[in-house]
């Protein structure tokens, strides 16, 4: 495409107040080589006269590389789409207008650059062209034939998706059909419900677009987003089918109650909460001798929020006790049921439940740190302390409820996987020596990726799949599959329909966007991809490791080869790789590089870079020109990244051999409670920064001069001093960069 | 600290639901009562405790303590509490379980906590009334004074009261004994001897005491009911008014009687009705206005916190009528006897009696006898500090 230049500068929103539009035009032209007569401005270039005008000029001179510079690329995006156009943005508002001294030296400077940035961006810019593979399928598999896989092989069935349901056991229902009854979920939360499982399964049985798969177990998934194939295993004999997505519903198990001997499990009339509901579905509850049994003790948080047994809270134990002590009244109106909870959580209107419970004569509850449950004169008796009764207690019962907790489905395999992976760190006779002690569990994905076989988990996630719960639920770490249910948190029968009701979406949502060569979250508007120039690739497969997605596989002589369907564009391959041969059509480090190389760096005062992460970051800074009463150093040009896994290296070197005097990294939060929207990005970049810190020290200069910091979207009101005190830094302590004029 | 072994009672949790304490379950332990509470001791405050303690059923827990009894029901708790369990009316349930507990025989108490044994109870008095009549003729033929006025002495002659009524206060009174003891000795169990003996400490423990009954002055620590401490203060010294009054009639009649008293000055020794004159009457009538004051203030303070703090059970209700009736039907007997309108005046004056016969004999079962438990439990506070 030959590009046709044009330049437009808003003068609307107080940017004429601010800087002077003719001098900011003068300099970027001067500066960029670009005559002119290309420039235009307006006063409220978004209104339909300054959209007019743009148009007109794309009709009459054929204009189709258009740099405006006005507001935050985060806004107006609607006025200012231009199809078939490279559009490029200079924000000269939020980061000029609204948060600079107005008609300042300084001021003028800033816009003058961020305009010069914008052209030098338009003028590296392609035109997307969207990379659709052909052979899609749109079958939507789902793993798991509980409550959570029935919910959503029927809602994408409902929607019109063709769905085969791989179940692992012989029946439907998972642990929601050994339920004698279910918790309430409605108003008044005071009848108990007969299980809703059954309905969901005849309904699925009934649906000629589900296909279901019993005693059927998943060997192997290869592929892609829109293109898996997929290994089916039932009695030994294998399936081929092809998907185009999966939604993982895999469930959870009960966790182990034969290591709970202190709490009583393995004396007679001593049972688990799973347990209970089988005895209960029997008609009575009895003990084992067959006498009913009157009085019933509840033990909450049975090896739950136990730094020996399982650290969570399982969130739904509470209202199973509950729901049991209804079964214990229900049984015999001269029953006692006694409850004794760290705390209970009854999260919602669950509330309600409780409430109905405690108002039950023979519903006793204590909060109480159970001691032990001990056999004493062929009774059993429950020992606690901290208890609301004052002191040290023993109580008797007839028979002992553990209200034990859930381990996801997938933390067997994840737990194995860690430990491997651990002792690979000490060589290849650990790991074997390992793998030879510990029997490699099941896998439920049995993925044909190199970054592994199986979703991964958050490291101390506690085998739960890794999808951040608040931003971004059933995302995961491999593209195009879905997490939904106990794989991903514990959940009660309704949250988990729920989410699976979620995951359904997100599995037709992929299959939509893939059809048409779009990214998914969070660049679900997206048609780049990485594109390398495979011709100059060193195989050194940084790529492949670090791709937060497992986008990258190799072939047999290692060389990387993209699934792109698995891609979410976050460029953390880009800013790996050390040949710079990954390139998206809008973004790429020949960009990047030449805007840090545009800019004016003047030989009097300070000149400082900040590459900021276009997700928490940029609308951060955004917001600190929105509140319009904080201000942001004149000194420190911003620069978007889609996500600081992205920022090469080779950037550093670009900005300090320009005379850069410092250069800033704002990413998103990483770690535990990371927030960063393609979860290893920020972590990525700042190991590959305290790399760089290296080099610095060896170019002799301060590695001060690089730095990187987390914050997070709500942080804006703290960036200004964040940013000020970087600067300040540099100007007493470190002085400007020795390289500067050469 | 040694482990405490429970025993959980449901029939007893039941028990308070039944007795007014319906709200006892809503309770969550968040402790809101404890800290409003201006009554409370601070160290292990009530009534939080003692609300776990009743849905457990751990009555034992409970009636062992002089804690129940402590609460002097302000019920700044059941207005603070924000989960409607009504502390206040708890404990005053638990309190009348206690009263079952130490007051033998336990069927009476229990006749007494229950609206269909009503007209038994009150039937007792109303059979042995009207024998009395009966035997002596006086249910055809109602004799008259001297001057045909209307002399209630020469229908119901004050032997037969005294024999009766004094029966049934000495039973009254042996009850009380029995059940003090045994709460006694329960208290005394719950408590380090070898630190303080309780027992040994009780004229201590009782001047101070009766010192605070007197000024009321556990009352004036109430937030939400401080007007309650005026109103039972007109019933508490109504009722010492009308016990010396009925000390000093019969010191008039016996003294006249036994001793030969005759009258001197304004003291009219000998037979009723004494003349307006007489600062016995005096007494009389200033006690019985304050008695129907007090007891209308209870009425009007009740029926106005209704909302708020709790109706009050029938338990409640049934004292504070039968107070009520005996000092309507009592200052009632006296103006209808002045105005000799006799087809009243008799009916009343039964109704009176029969009452106070119901008032003394049922002391012990009725609401009445939280004078005499929450007595003994402030002693023991105050020897063991908590009161």
């Amino acid at each position: 495409m030959e590009k046709k230049y044009a330049v437009y500068v808003c003068k609307g929103c107080g940017i004429a107040e601010s800087v002077d539009a003719d001098k900011v035009i003068a300099a970027a032209s001067s500066h960029t080589k670009v005559p002119k007569d290309k420039f235009k401005s307006h006063d409220i270039l978004c209104g339909p006269e300054g959209v007019a005008m743009i148009k007109a000029d794309m009709a009459g001179e054929g204009v189709n590389a258009i740099t405006i510079a006005a507001c935050s690329w985060r806004t107006k995006s609607d006025e200012f789409n231009f199809p078939g156009c490279v559009v490029s943005r200079a924000n000269i508002r939020e980061l000029v207008a609204w948060s600079q001294p107005p008609q300042t030296e300084e001021t003028q400077a800033l816009a003058a650059d961020y305009l010069i940035m914008g052209i030098v961006r338009t003028q590296k810019a392609e035109l997307p062209e969207p990379g659709i593979l052909p052979d899609l399928n749109d079958t939507i598999m789902v793993i798991g034939g509980g409550v959570t896989g029935l919910t959503a092989a029927l809602e994408a069935a409902k929607a019109g998706y063709d769905v085969a349901l791989v179940e692992k056991e012989a029946e439907l229902g998972g642990w929601a059909a050994k339920l004698y009854k279910e918790a309430p979920g409605q108003y008044p939360y005071e009848k108990l419900n007969e299980p809703t499982v059954f309905a969901k399964i005849k309904e699925a049985e009934a649906n000629p677009k589900i296909k279901i798969f019993k005693s059927t177990s998943v060997e192997k998934t290869d592929g892609q987003p829109g293109l898996y194939d997929v290994t089916l295993a039932s009695n030994g004999n294998t399936e081929q089918i092809k998907a185009g997505s999966i939604v993982l519903a895999a469930g959870w198990k009960p966790y182990d109650a034969t290591k709970l001997s202190h709490l009583g499990y393995g004396l007679a009339n001593v049972v688990t909460n799973v347990e209970f509901e089988e005895i209960a579905k029997k008609g009575k509850i009895t003990r084992a001798d067959g006498k009913p049994a009157r009085k019933v003790a509840f033990i909450q948080c049975a090896g739950s929020r136990d730094a020996e047994h399982l650290p969570y809270c399982s969130h739904f134990c509470c209202s199973t006790s509950l729901k049991q002590a209804r079964y214990v009244r229900e049984a015999n109106g001269d029953a006692m049921a006694m409850i004794f909870y760290k705390d209970i959580r009854t999260p919602g209107q669950t509330e309600l439940f409780y409430k109905n419970m405690q108002n039950d004569p023979g519903v006793m509850l204590t909060k109480a740190e159970v001691k032990g449950v001990a056999e004493e004169g062929g009774k059993l008796f429950v020992h606690a302390t901290d208890t609301l009764l004052g002191s040290a207690i023993k109580v008797e019962a007839d028979m002992v409820v553990l209200a034990t907790g859930i381990v996801p489905a997938t933390a067997p395999f994840q737990t194995w996987w860690d430990g491997m992976t651990e002792a690979g760190k000490k060589g290849d006779a650990e790991r074997n020596k390992f793998t030879e002690e510990n029997p490699r569990p099941d896998g439920i994905l049995n993925l044909g990726y190199k970054q592994g076989p199986e979703v991964p988990s958050l490291e101390g996630g506690f085998g739960f799949v890794d999808s951040n719960f608040l931003c971004f639920q059933y995302e995961t770490r491999r593209t195009g599959i879905y997490a939904a249910g106990c794989v991903r948190q514990p959940m009660t029968i309704n949250e988990a329909a729920e989410d699976a009701t979620g995951a359904a979406m997100k599995a037709i949502q992929v299959l939509d966007h893939i059809a048409k060569g779009q990214a998914v979250h969070p660049r679900a508007w997206d048609l780049t991809y990485p594109d390398p120039m495979m011709t100059r690739c060193t195989s050194c497969k940084r790529c492949t490791e670090e791709c937060p997605f497992g986008a990258i596989d190799e072939d047999a002589k290692g060389t990387p080869f993209y699934k792109i369907n698995r891609c979410r564009r976050c460029g953390t391959c880009m800013g790996a790789c050390p040949e710079r041969i990954v390139s998206f059509k809008d973004y790429n480090v020949d960009m990047i590089g030449s805007m840090i190389k545009s800019m004016e760096v003047p030989e009097e005062g300070l000149r400082v870079i900040c590459l900021a992460c276009e997700n928490d970051a940029y609308p951060a800074l955004d917001t600190v020109g929105v509140r319009k009463k904080l201000k942001l150093n004149p000194a420190v040009r911003f620069i978007p990244v889609r996500c600081l896994g992205s920022t090469n290296l080779v950037w550093v070197a670009d900005a300090f051999s320009r005379g850069v005097d410092g250069l800033l990294l704002l990413g998103c939060k990483f770690g535990e409670d990371y927030q960063c929207h393609f979860i290893k990005g920020s972590e990525l970049a700042s190991y590959r920064f305290s790399k760089v810190q290296e080099t610095l020290d060896r170019l002799q200069l301060e590695a001060e001069r690089c730095q990187m910091m987390q914050v997070g979207i709500d942080d804006y009101s703290k960036l200004p001093d964040i940013i000020e005190a970087f600067v300040k830094k540099i100007e007493d302590d470190l002085g400007p960069n020795p390289f500067k004029g050469f | 600290m040694s482990e405490k072994v429970l025993s959980p009672d449901l029939g007893f949790v039941k028990d308070v639901m039944k007795s007014g304490g319906e709200s006892l379950k809503k309770c969550y332990q968040c402790a809101t009562c404890s800290v409003v509470c201006n009554v409370t001791p601070e160290d292990n405050p009530f009534p939080r405790k003692e609300m776990i303690q009743a849905q457990w059923g751990l009555k034992d827990q409970l009636f062992g303590n002089p804690d129940i009894w402590l609460c002097h029901q302000c019920s700044d708790c059941t207005a603070y509490c924000p989960r409607g369990a009504k502390p206040g009316e708890v404990l005053n349930a638990i309190r009348k379980l206690s009263i079952r507990k130490y007051s033998k025989p336990g069927f009476l108490a229990a006749m007494a906590g229950d609206p269909r044994f009503l007209i038994f109870l009150l039937a007792v008095p109303i059979v042995i009334l009207l024998a009395i009549l009966g035997s002596l003729g006086h249910l055809s033929n109602i004799p008259r004074g001297e001057n045909g006025e209307i002399v209630y002495a020469r229908w119901m002659p004050v032997p037969f009261i005294d024999m009766t009524f004094g029966a049934a206060a000495a039973f009254a009174v042996l009850v009380f004994v029995f059940g003090i003891v045994s709460y006694w000795k329960d208290l005394v169990r719950n408590v380090d001897t070898r630190r303080i003996n309780p027992s040994n400490e009780i004229g201590l423990g009782l001047g101070a005491a009766i010192k605070d009954i007197f000024a009321h002055r556990k009352f004036q620590n109430c937030n939400e009911t401080k007007a309650r401490g005026t109103s039972h203060m007109f019933v508490f010294y109504a009722f010492i008014g009308l016990a010396i009054t009925t000390t000093w009639a019969i010191f008039y009649l016996y003294g006249h009687e036994f001793l030969g008293i005759q009258k001197f000055a304004i003291f009219n020794f000998g037979e009723s009705p004494y003349p307006l004159s007489d600062p016995m009457k005096w007494l009389a009538n200033i006690s019985a206005i304050a008695l129907i004051v007090g007891i209308l203030m209870v009425i009007s303070n009740r029926i106005k916190n209704k909302e708020k703090l709790g109706g009050g059970s029938y338990y409640d209700w049934l004292l504070i009528l039968v107070i009520a009736g005996i000092a309507l039907t009592g200052l009632l007997s006296e103006l209808f006897r002045l105005g000799n309108m006799a087809g009243v005046a008799y009916p009343t004056y039964f109704t009176h009696l029969v009452l106070i016969f119901f008032l003394f004999a049922y002391a012990p079962f009725s609401k009445m006898a939280h004078m005499v438990y929450r007595g003994t439990a402030m002693v023991f506070g105050k020897i063991t500090g908590r009161a």
